[in-house]
């Protein structure tokens, strides 16, 4: 049998190695749409984003406010304009991302004990963009609005201990953990390629079977596997697998590292995990290829199944904040229960003991597909016996 | 010019046909549109997350470490997971059942009063963007708002009055004004985005499919035959189909799925009509000439496929175009997504005009001119190819 799903093996690497369809997916698109994405987020962070200041105080504390904000790393002093109309003109044409506005009489106002409001107009129909600038522009002005309860209570001759205590009674120390200064390089180049060679794997398994239908080699390939289906299976999977170690070290000895800050060649866990969601794919795809005969209609299977993962997975926006039946959807797909495990594994670095629910989950998508296209497919190699007879 | 017309009809009739012959075709084109619209758009349909699950660890067990939890799970971003100490805060983020932790450590309440600064700790899985944005934000403001009113109360203490008192508290505030996007959502800012998207992407799959599929067969000689041996108005004629079809996608999502997903249009149906009407006038030669290169449909729909994700991150829609590096820049120019969605973005989103996008709209003219002429000479090659094939 060993010898068998070997020669099944070998005979699939010959394919894939002349057929456009298998090795243009499956050996040249990998290395392209890893690069891609790498090189999109080269830059990791949005910096100095264009924003207008309106300052109607003109004194030198809007002055010193001006300074700080420039100081920030996303934000960028580009205009000063006069009225609130203006500023919305300029966000319509795109020539600014936020605006801030400083009041008349800014500084008598604080002197006189008069509320002050400084207004931050930030465009969030681009909500990257609108967030970094919101962030950074808080920190400062809620950084200086404290600066000056401070130096009035200094004022009154209160100690300085006491007075920071009376500015902020309760000191609050954030940890950003795993990607502390919300670089998205790091963040979305690993998920982004992850999904990708999941894709690649599922749109060429779908077509490994019915191919060799619509070609008249399935006989030729049942003699091979002396009928049995299992050989068939597991020979084919095999070469998908090898492949998509490939895809492996390419993205973990390459790419990773030299975009994302990761670990060369990964870790142990990432590369079980990373098998248990290639397993789960070819099963799944090799099933589709049984069950439908036509090779374009399981390649748009292919491409209707396996395209919205992304998104589904909960990689950018967070499956509990989806309605129950895209929840459900999402679980349909074994790039969710990745996801979940690929942020342990990836970002914290954690052991595979905190995995145990993911791994169950991608195991499942095996245990449900592998059996159903055995059936299937053992069941037409019988038929074609019979033909044969 | 009559005939040319009745040329394109005849080109325009045969693609009917095509379609409505192929599977594969008609899953792209009919199933496709209208399915990924309300699926996709289902997913931001709260468009904000809510409820993030954070572990609090209270050591202080106080009146006041209490009040901070309480109120801390009456955010609408917030809700709290308790958890027995530090140690069981952090197992539960690692095991996922929450996305950071609070530790409140013992004698909180103690300094507060006895007006010394108390320290709280908060750490939050920043490998999640969203809720550990979203979360540090509530917290710091919770913090922030705890600590007014202890100086409002300090300053009552004080002598002053309420007005006055409530002025000191807090001399200059931050007046915030999300434009464009008032709640900040994710949902409200991708939606339009991804409708756009979607109409392009199987736009372009269909069409370059469609041109493989008659390559694939050595059709091209008869479709330039039955277009009166023109290029352009074989490109024409296949491509109108695509155009009709897609202006009638292009009016039902702009009014059904914007309504159902409450997504709001500020701008003028005229502006946004016509900036499709150039949009796909630009991806009907794209799609044309991208099919004429393509070996078969099997491949059409592989390749084209893995174009979705990288055209919709380099278009300057969910990564700023100033933030790509040069060479991406160049590339992203190339591709007709990044001027469409300047225009179509500052006109729903922003209400902006025409007028507003003129730079944009020019660049779009350009590629739509630049993509005609690939096409008609990948037509042109395949056409001369297939006819010597056939002698």
């Amino acid at each position: 049998m060993i010898k068998t799903v070997f020669n099944i093996t070998i005979r699939e690497w010959k394919r894939i190695l002349s057929r456009p369809q298998l090795y243009v997916v499956l050996l040249i698109v990998p290395p392209v749409i890893c690069f891609l994405y790498g090189f999109i987020y080269e830059k990791e962070f949005a910096r100095d984003l264009p924003v207008a200041i309106w300052d109607e105080s003109n004194s030198p504390l809007s002055r010193q406010f001006t300074f700080m904000l420039e100081e920030t790393e996303s934000i960028h002093i580009t205009r000063q304009v006069h009225s609130a109309v203006e500023l919305k003109q300029l966000m319509e044409r795109g020539e600014i991302q936020a605006g801030i506005h400083f009041p008349k009489r800014m500084d008598d106002d604080i002197k006189s004990r008069r509320t002050v409001y400084i207004t931050l107009y930030t465009n969030t129909s681009m909500v990257v963009t609108g967030k970094l600038i919101y962030k950074d522009a808080a920190k400062v002005l809620i950084t200086a609005g404290s600066g000056v309860i401070l130096q009035k209570f200094v004022k009154t001759g209160m100690a300085e201990d006491k007075a920071m205590a009376l500015v902020q009674p309760i000191r609050l120390t954030t940890y950003f953990l795993y990607n502390a200064q919300y670089n998205y390089m790091k963040y979305l180049v690993p998920g982004l390629i992850a999904m990708g060679l999941q894709m690649i794997i599922l749109m060429v398994t779908v077509i490994v079977i019915n191919e060799e239908e619509k070609d008249g080699t399935i006989g030729e390939l049942k003699v091979m596997a002396k009928g049995a289906a299992s050989n068939i299976m597991i020979g084919k999977g095999l070469a998908y697998l090898g492949a998509s170690w490939l895809h492996y070290l390419l993205a973990t000895c390459i790419v990773y590292p030299f975009f994302a800050q990761g670990q060369i060649g990964g870790s142990v866990s990432l590369f079980i995990l990373f098998n248990l969601l290639i397993i789960a794919c070819i099963s799944i795809g090799m099933m589709i290829s049984i069950l439908v005969s036509d090779v374009m209609v399981a390649c748009d299977l292919g491409v209707f199944y396996t395209s919205p993962a992304f998104v589904f997975s909960g990689f950018t926006f967070p499956r509990w904040g989806m309605p129950w039946y895209d929840q459900f959807y999402a679980w349909i797909m074994p790039f969710a229960p990745f996801v979940d495990g690929f942020f342990k594994v990836f970002f914290m670095e954690l052991p595979l003991k905190y995995l145990h629910h993911e791994m169950g989950v991608l195991l499942l998508y095996t245990i449900i597909a592998f059996p159903i296209g055995l059936f299937v497919l053992q069941h037409k190699l019988n038929k074609l016996s019979l033909q044969h007879v | 010019m009559f005939n040319t017309f009745r040329n394109i009809i005849k080109v325009f009739l045969r693609e009917i046909k095509l379609v409505g012959t192929d599977h594969s075709l008609l899953l792209t084109l009919l199933l496709a549109p209208v399915f990924y619209a309300f699926f996709y758009g289902s997913i931001y349909k709260f468009k904000v997350e809510e409820k993030v699950l954070l572990a609090v660890a209270d050591d202080d067990k106080s009146e006041l470490s209490r009040t901070f939890v309480s109120e801390l799970n009456k955010m609408q971003i917030a809700s709290v997971v308790g958890a027995t100490s530090l140690q069981d805060a952090k197992e539960k983020m690692y095991y996922g059942d929450c996305q950071g932790f609070l530790y409140i450590p013992s004698g909180l309440e103690k300094k507060v009063l006895g007006l010394q600064q108390a320290d709280i700790v908060l750490a939050v899985n920043a490998a999640r963007f969203l809720p550990s944005s979203e979360l540090a934000g509530a917290v710091t403001t919770l913090a922030l708002t705890v600590g007014a009113g202890v100086r409002l109360k300090y300053n009552e203490m004080q002598g002053y009055n309420t007005q006055m008192a409530m002025q000191e508290t807090q001399p200059v505030n931050l007046d915030y004004r999300p434009v464009f996007n008032s709640r900040s959502s994710y949902g409200a800012f991708l939606l339009p985005g991804l409708l756009a998207l979607i109409l392009q992407q199987t736009l372009l799959i269909g069409l370059a499919e469609s041109v493989a599929l008659d390559k694939e067969r050595g059709l091209i000689p008869s479709v330039i035959q039955l277009a009166g041996g023109s290029f352009s108005a074989a490109l024409w004629g296949k491509g109108l189909f695509y155009l009709l079809l897609y202006g009638c996608y292009t009016l039902f999502f702009l009014n059904v799925n914007y309504s159902i997903l409450e997504i709001p249009f500020r701008g003028h149906v005229g502006d946004v009509a016509f900036v499709f009407f150039l949009f796909f006038l630009t991806l009907i030669p794209l799609g044309v000439w991208l099919g004429t290169i393509i070996p078969n449909q099997l491949m059409a729909a592989q390749i084209m496929v893995f174009s979705t994700y990288p055209v919709f991150l380099i278009a300057g829609y969910a990564w700023p175009y100033e933030a790509l590096p040069v060479f991406m820049q160049g590339l992203s120019s190339l591709i007709p997504t990044t001027p469409f969605m300047k225009v179509y973005i500052s006109i729903v989103q922003m209400g902006g005009t025409l007028s507003d996008n003129v730079e944009a709209i020019i660049h779009l003219i350009m590629l739509c001119g630049l993509y005609a002429l690939l096409a008609i000479w990948g037509i042109r090659r395949l056409n001369k190819n297939q006819q010597s094939l056939s002698l």
